[in-house]
């Protein structure tokens, strides 16, 4: 038989048709997208020993106790530890996550240590260039120790603008809470949980916040009226009455149902001042408790504040934003430094922070990566001592801050860390966790290599109750926003957002609008129709100081009038509390 | 079309899949009939909740350090696995795709399914048939030809259970 050429076109036109009606071709596809996912340099979950390690999560101050499921060395879950004095097995939406930060898009990972310690050697050595000075935005940690010590060596300044005031929620009958987020991230959530059926909570605050939800009592206030209210309610338990009836029936409150308590998230003096007529000082309110320290560290740099400091006074400015806490604004630390050339050196995770205004932004290690101890957290009136134990190894070419500094210094180089631990077991007090067997020991029945053995696997010492030392009042870290006119009014997100938070938990957490995401701000959709804004619509945030690109969330919670703002250093360098700002589209 | 038909439905599994014996001849109906064993003996949980899937030659060594029959099959996997200490490398049917992850506590424990539920008849299997590996893919043949997708998402729409995206696919 002789083929034709419309024969063979006849054949492969069947042929085509024919293999489409088997599952071949769809199978090839599928195939080959499967095989695409096992190329070469595409992560996949590790095969090993499945294995339980333990560490404190360092993301605050909170230092929840974290039980890791590892396979091999890779922690693939990390989950809270039920048996903890003090955490309660409880973690946050950060925690749960944290093991995601080492391998964040975003993540600092270039910078020149040697380059900036040349130009901060320079500066130093340079008498007309002005003084040296650490900020640390987690203050009380052992490397805090070392950045007093090498600034008391290098006669310069240590600012602190840390937690002065730990607070006793078990103790409390009654709480007012002046916009603090008491029920989301202020404290250590499996303790504020845990105490949270013996109080009753006041919540005065702007907005109906989650905490707020979820109080007994929530009161509206005007942003920045809240030292108002606290002065007010001080006058009417001083009076015995007042002219405002609401002032008068919270001071009731507070009077009757004691042990009371007053909380605010600046710690203002009228706060300070109503807190020691209701007796809370000394009582639920006590001076932040310390882990002991070696006797040969206390002649270090006492701690400063931005306010007790001259202006145009600081050469060269050293900022430690590998942990925080807070964030002070640049338009306060601005006016410090000298005018010509300061070096300002940033040791950070990421260049959201100080970097943008840095001369060296230099990778610093995240959590899980390093190890650290964790400061004494708000809500425990004890002071605690917790290592956070590394997890997985940093990548090559991150800087410690303490080491850059301590050699700045000529500090001998030693492992600080366990000279504290040393110096909290031959102080002998307090009682030692350790989560692996969840059992509780008192030190003084443990050798200190035990001590030490147990807080490298996560231990946590707590030292005795009793602590009744009455805080002192500080002086604020600034001065008050003026309050201003014209514009919509500034409510600060007072919730702790770490500077790198997992790329999924915001996918779930935030983009739902379950907290407002760092850079965004929040309208009331009638001020969003005003400035012709949609759900999502990029927009500038515009105040006295300058603006800043955020991104728009339109709420009906939000007031009319006001704006809610989230905590990216970028919105706090223009924008405080009670600020007025207006809203531009882009 | 004829020819396009015969080899797409006929030809593509032996073109596509290569076939491997298991290294060693085991019978579930022996062991689970005979022997009288649960499931659970051999594919249990740790105590962290994770499944233990194929069990290590320690578990086998429990029972089999000696022999317990006269069967070619054990003698062969004592001298051959048993007593080197050499571990069997085993080939898993079920083995998932890299983004994809089943709890099995969740299902056993929680859901208090049947392992048959989902494995079927596999424990009563006089011997264990070839492991079918893709050629282009690299995964088992079972990925496809047991339990899919449809099949969980199936299941949790009759039994009025929840299912996302991110509960298997991390």
């Amino acid at each position: 038989m002789k083929l034709s050429r419309r024969d063979l076109f006849i054949y492969a036109g069947g042929s085509a048709a024919g293999a489409l009606l088997t599952p071949a071709p769809w199978r090839l596809i599928t195939d080959t997208a499967l095989w695409s996912e096992n190329w070469p340099g595409i992560p996949a979950p590790p095969r090993g020993e499945i294995r339980t390690r333990f560490t404190n999560c360092s993301l605050c101050r909170a230092g929840c106790a974290v039980r890791a499921r590892c396979v091999g060395d890779q922690p693939v879950q990390l989950a809270g530890v039920a048996a903890h004095p003090l955490s309660r097995g409880a973690l946050c939406p950060f925690g749960l996550t944290g093991h995601h930060l080492p391998f964040h898009p975003a993540r600092l990972k270039q910078g020149s240590a040697e380059q900036a310690l040349g130009a901060v050697s320079a500066a130093i050595s340079d008498a007309g260039s002005g003084r040296i000075a650490v900020l640390d935005l987690r203050p009380g940690r052992t490397v805090s120790w070392t950045y007093r010590r090498a600034m008391a060596k290098l006669n310069g300044l240590y600012i602190a603008p840390g937690q002065s005031v730990a607070y006793d929620l078990h103790q409390a009958k009654t709480v007012l809470s002046l916009g603090v987020p008491l029920l989301d991230g202020w404290g250590t959530p499996g303790n504020v949980w845990a105490a949270r059926p013996g109080f009753r909570l006041i919540q005065a605050e702007p907005i109906q916040s989650r905490t707020a939800a979820l109080a007994d009592v929530w009161l509206p206030v005007q942003p920045g009226t809240e030292d108002t209210l606290a002065l007010a309610i001080a006058n009417a338990i001083e009076n015995r009455n007042g002219d405002d009836e609401r002032a008068v029936s919270v001071a009731n409150e507070l009077t009757q149902n004691g042990p009371a308590l007053v909380l605010d998230n600046y710690g203002s003096a009228a706060v300070m001042a109503l807190n020691q007529s209701l007796g809370a000082a000394g009582h639920t309110m006590v001076a932040m408790p310390e882990a002991p320290v070696p006797d040969t560290w206390r002649k270090a740099a006492p701690a400063t504040s931005l306010a007790q400091m001259e202006d145009r006074s600081i050469g060269v400015l050293l900022i430690d934003e590998s942990a925080v806490d807070g964030y002070l604004p640049w338009h306060t630390i601005e006016p410090k430094l000298v005018r010509d050339n300061p070096v300002v050196v940033t040791f950070a995770s990421g260049r959201g922070g100080y970097a943008r205004h840095a001369q060296f932004a230099l990778p610093a290690g995240v959590y899980p990566e390093f190890a650290e101890d964790i400061p004494t957290a708000v809500d425990s009136p004890a002071a605690t001592f917790r290592i956070s134990t590394p997890l997985v190894a940093p990548p090559a070419g991150m800087v410690n801050p303490a080491g850059f500094i301590g050699a700045l210094a000529g500090l001998p180089k030693s492992d600080a860390v366990r000279e504290r631990a040393d110096a909290i077991h031959r102080a002998g007090r307090g009682t030692l966790f350790t989560p692996a067997d969840a059992k509780t020991v008192a030190v003084r029945d443990i050798t200190a290599e035990a001590f030490w053995k147990s807080l490298s696997e996560a231990g946590c010492w707590i030292d005795e109750a009793g602590n009744t030392q009455a805080p002192e009042a500080q002086p604020p870290e600034s001065e008050p926003w003026p309050s201003g006119s014209g514009g919509l009014v500034a409510i600060l997100s007072a919730q702790h957002t770490p500077p790198l938070m997992s790329p999924l938990m915001s996918k779930v957490y935030q983009e739902s609008n379950l907290r407002l995401a760092p850079n965004w701000i929040a309208l009331h959709p009638s001020d969003a129709r005003a400035a012709r804004l949609e759900n999502g619509a990029e927009a500038f945030l515009q105040t006295r100081l300058g603006k800043c690109g955020v991104r728009v969330a339109v709420d009906p919670a939000v007031p009319a009038g006001m704006v809610q703002v989230g905590t990216a250093p970028g919105i706090l360098d223009v924008c405080g509390p009670a600020a007025r700002a207006k809203v531009v589209a882009v | 079309m004829l020819t396009a038909l015969g080899a797409g439905w006929g030809g593509l599994p032996f073109a596509l899949y290569r076939s491997r014996p298991q290294p060693v001849g085991f019978s579930h109906r022996v062991h689970a009939g005979e022997a009288g064993s649960k499931c659970d003996d051999c594919h249990g949980f740790r105590s962290d909740g994770s499944f233990t899937g194929i069990p290590t030659l320690d578990k086998c060594a429990g029972c089999h350090a000696a022999a317990m029959g006269t069967t070619a099959a054990e003698k062969n996997f004592i001298d051959n696995y048993i007593t080197p200490r050499r571990e069997p490398q085993w080939a898993a049917y079920a083995r998932q795709p890299e983004n994809v992850y089943f709890s099995h506590i969740a299902h056993v424990k929680r859901g208090k399914l049947k392992c048959e539920s989902c494995h079927a008849g596999h424990g009563s299997t006089g011997q264990l048939r070839p492991y079918q590996e893709d050629r282009i893919s690299g995964y088992s043949r079972d990925i496809w030809r047991g339990k899919k997708m449809t099949d969980c998402v199936a299941c949790h729409l009759q039994q009025g259970l929840e299912h996302s995206c991110l509960d298997c696919h991390k």
